[in-house]
């Protein structure tokens, strides 16, 4: 019984995974910078971080000898996280089909990487890059939000002004949260 | 001696442990020290150059003002993490390769900043307002900009990792931030607890505070660093100036809430009597994370299009952000001392004299804070005027008097030194003419951050300059003090 429920879960992820990357649902996202960036994006992170809950513990257990307190898993979310944050990769993938497979293989991958290695980090190192994440929200809200000119070229500039909006929503929306849960001990969402 | 918290309050630490914290904390100091005189120095060299006595040019004397400014700041938010600290630790679970960690990266990010001083030529003012860092007309390169901002980032992280360990630590021990700062006594929901430790209260609402400043500086500096080398980006300038004030403000306004606890820790120990918490004192703190960090804007009520409501909350605001925790140092600490044969040596004349030089300092800083006194006095020497007060007569003797404990003058009976008492003199002295001066150069409509200044008001820069010599002049055994006695000196306790 365990064991099936477990195998499903499994194959679940999967098929999100899949409908995901079905050409009309993958234009469907990709049509708008707000859907692209927001929900195509991080499902596939979540996606891959999922994953890692299904791994069996003697992979585990191989990958932790070169991941030692989560870092060079780390360091390889943040990389893959930073090239995907360049504006000119994300056109790219749009426009080309080998840039997109990529895009497929390594977001998920880095929401493994990062699934693998969170857990490990020090609480220190997590609140560190806690706040540089936040503080990436809203810097790049920002920046969107401000920027003269298109970003990408396969987006219009109201689209990018709109995802610029939202990230600013969304961090403070975070950084509210995040307050209660420390200074009153209010925790909005189980984590 | 009698010690007056209840002492199964106190965290256990190996002996190799506190060994260690102590050699950290008397770095925090001696480093903290040794930078103020530095900057001291600086601030001579500026005063007695508007005074016409020190021929330098022009652009050096903004590399100057810039360090001094950076480098006040710096070792006040190093110094008073020294205090805090070491007293904090004693509550809750801190760890020493932190703190270390939190010393290393800010030398390095000085290291940055002095390279972009002085190297580099940046003289834009610790401030780097926006868009003046990106328009130097040839004065310093875009790289020396942006390597001055990156210093300030990486002494933010550093600071950042310092006060997440504060959290993790209170977390640790009180399960909230709301519990350690009493509100959940204050509100009824807990029964008061009078032993409720000061320290406690103070560390938690300086890592409130300053992580919420550093959350802001970390978004507006790398903003400022996307504009140098992406000029097309060009953020709103006054939200720039909202985020670096509130920024620098929360920040060397925060040193002094965190080194206010060593009121709280020495002066019991100096009179025998345990400082108790109340409902007063507890409301005054929690009150006051909101107003330190609501009173910026005072800062910006010349500029017109912040709308009149903004201009009058930061007035209002700032009216009461000097006081609530004033008033009840000022006022426990009267009460302890009254009548209890207190020691008067250094220690306690230092922490003394800080009391006094916070509450007069705050005077011409509410009185600056109003609106209408502000459309004469912005940018005078009035604004130096009432922050060299509170810092160098508030600020500096509570670290000041803290090293002191710390070369364990409380354990002899002997009196302090007449080398020492001449220390005092001078610098109470000094200190006071040095403020006093900025504020009537204020008073008479002399700009602050001019290099040269106008015939008419040389005189009153000399007067500056001789006060300065004076202040040096007691700093130096300060920091002879910190060289030679503190390094060998054993815990007080
Ligand atoms: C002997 C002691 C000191 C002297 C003579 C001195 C002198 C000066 C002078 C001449 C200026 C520039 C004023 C102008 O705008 O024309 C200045 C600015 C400043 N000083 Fe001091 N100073 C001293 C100590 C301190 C200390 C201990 C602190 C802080 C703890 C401090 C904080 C500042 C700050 C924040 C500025 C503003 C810099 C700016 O406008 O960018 N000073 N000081
Ligand atoms: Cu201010």
């Amino acid at each position: 019984m365990e064991i099936i429920s477990k195998f499903k879960r499994e194959w679940m992820l999967l098929v999100v995974f899949i409908i995901l990357a079905l050409a009309p649902v993958r234009h469907f996202l990709e049509q708008s910078m707000v859907t692209h960036m927001l929900i195509q994006l991080p499902a596939l992170v979540i996606i891959g971080w999922l994953a890692t809950n299904f791994f069996p513990a003697s992979w585990k257990e191989r990958i932790k000898e070169w991941n030692r307190w989560g870092i060079s898993g780390m360091a390889f979310a943040i990389v893959i996280m930073l090239y995907w944050m360049l504006p000119r990769t994300l056109d790219a993938a749009l426009s080309e089909w080998p840039i997109e497979l990529v895009k497929f293989t390594t977001v998920p991958l880095m929401g493994m990487a990062l699934g693998l290695s969170w857990p490990l980090l020090n609480s220190i190192a997590q609140g560190v890059l806690k706040l540089e994440f936040w503080a990436t929200f809203m810097r790049m809200g920002w920046l969107y939000l401000d920027l003269p000119d298109r970003l990408c070229s396969n987006y219009l500039l109201g689209d990018q002004r709109i995802l610029g909006q939202l990230l600013l929503v969304a961090g403070t929306i975070w950084a509210f949260t995040w307050m209660l849960r420390i200074v009153f001990g209010v925790n909005l969402i189980k984590t | 001696m009698s010690s007056t918290a209840t002492t199964s309050d106190k965290i256990e630490y190996s002996e190799a442990e506190n060994r260690n914290a102590l050699i950290a904390v008397k770095a925090h100091l001696i480093t903290g020290l040794l930078v103020f005189l530095l900057m001291m120095l600086a601030g001579f060299a500026m005063r007695a150059a508007q005074g016409t006595w020190l021929d330098i040019p022009v652009d050096l004397f903004y590399q100057i003002m810039t360090v001094h400014g950076v480098g006040v700041v710096g070792a006040a938010g190093l110094a008073s993490t020294g205090v805090l600290w070491y007293f904090l630790r004693q509550y809750v679970r801190l760890s020493n390769t932190i703190v270390w960690t939190n010393y290393f990266i800010f030398l390095i990010g000085v290291v940055l900043i002095l390279g972009s001083i002085f190297l580099g030529k940046y003289g834009g003012a610790w401030t780097f307002l926006y868009p003046l860092p990106g328009n130097s007309l040839g004065a310093w390169s875009t790289g020396s900009a942006a390597l001055f901002q990156v210093g300030l980032l990486l002494i933010g992280t550093g600071f950042l990792i310092l006060y997440l360990d504060f959290g993790r630590g209170i977390l640790g021990r009180y399960g909230s931030l709301g519990r350690a700062l009493g509100v959940t006594q204050l509100f009824g929901m807990e029964p008061l607890n009078i032993y409720h430790p000061a320290t406690v209260v103070a560390g938690t609402m300086v890592l409130i505070v300053n992580f919420i400043g550093i959350a802001a500086g970390a978004v507006v500096l790398v903003m400022g660093l996307v504009n140098l080398y992406y000029p097309e980006f060009k953020p709103d300038p006054m939200l720039m100036k909202h985020l670096i004030y509130f920024f620098g403000h929360v920040f060397i306004n925060v040193a002094m809430y965190a080194a206010v606890v060593a009121v709280y820790e020495l002066l019991p120990r100096y009179t025998g009597r345990p400082w108790k918490t109340n409902k007063v004192f507890l409301a005054a703190w929690f009150a006051i994370i909101f107003l330190v960090m609501g009173v910026y804007p005072h800062h910006l009520l010349m500029d017109f299009p912040v709308p009149a409501w903004a201009a009058i909350t930061a007035q209002v605001l700032s009216f009461g952000s000097g006081l609530p925790v004033l008033v009840v140092t000022g006022y426990g600490a009267l009460m302890i001392v009254y009548r209890s044969g207190i020691k008067w040596n250094n220690t306690t004349k230092l922490i003394f004299l800080s009391l006094f030089g916070w509450a007069a300092g705050v005077i011409p800083a509410i009185l600056d804070a109003m609106v209408t006194v502000n459309r004469v006095f912005h940018n005078t020497l009035w604004v130096p005027g009432h922050f060299h007060f509170y810092l160098l007569l508030g600020l500096l003797p509570m670290i000041i008097g803290f090293m002191y404990h710390l070369t364990g003058e409380g354990k002899e009976k002997a009196q302090s030194s007449a080398t020492d008492n001449f220390g005092f003199w001078a610098y109470f002295v000094g200190c006071l003419m040095t403020s006093m001066v900025f504020l009537a150069s204020g008073a008479n409509s002399v700009p602050r951050r001019w290099a040269v200044h106008m015939e008419e008001w040389v005189t009153l820069a000399q007067f500056g300059a001789v006060a300065a010599a004076l202040v040096l002049l007691g700093m130096l055994i300060f920091v002879f003090r910190s060289l030679f006695s503190l390094p060998k000196a054993a815990n007080p306790n």
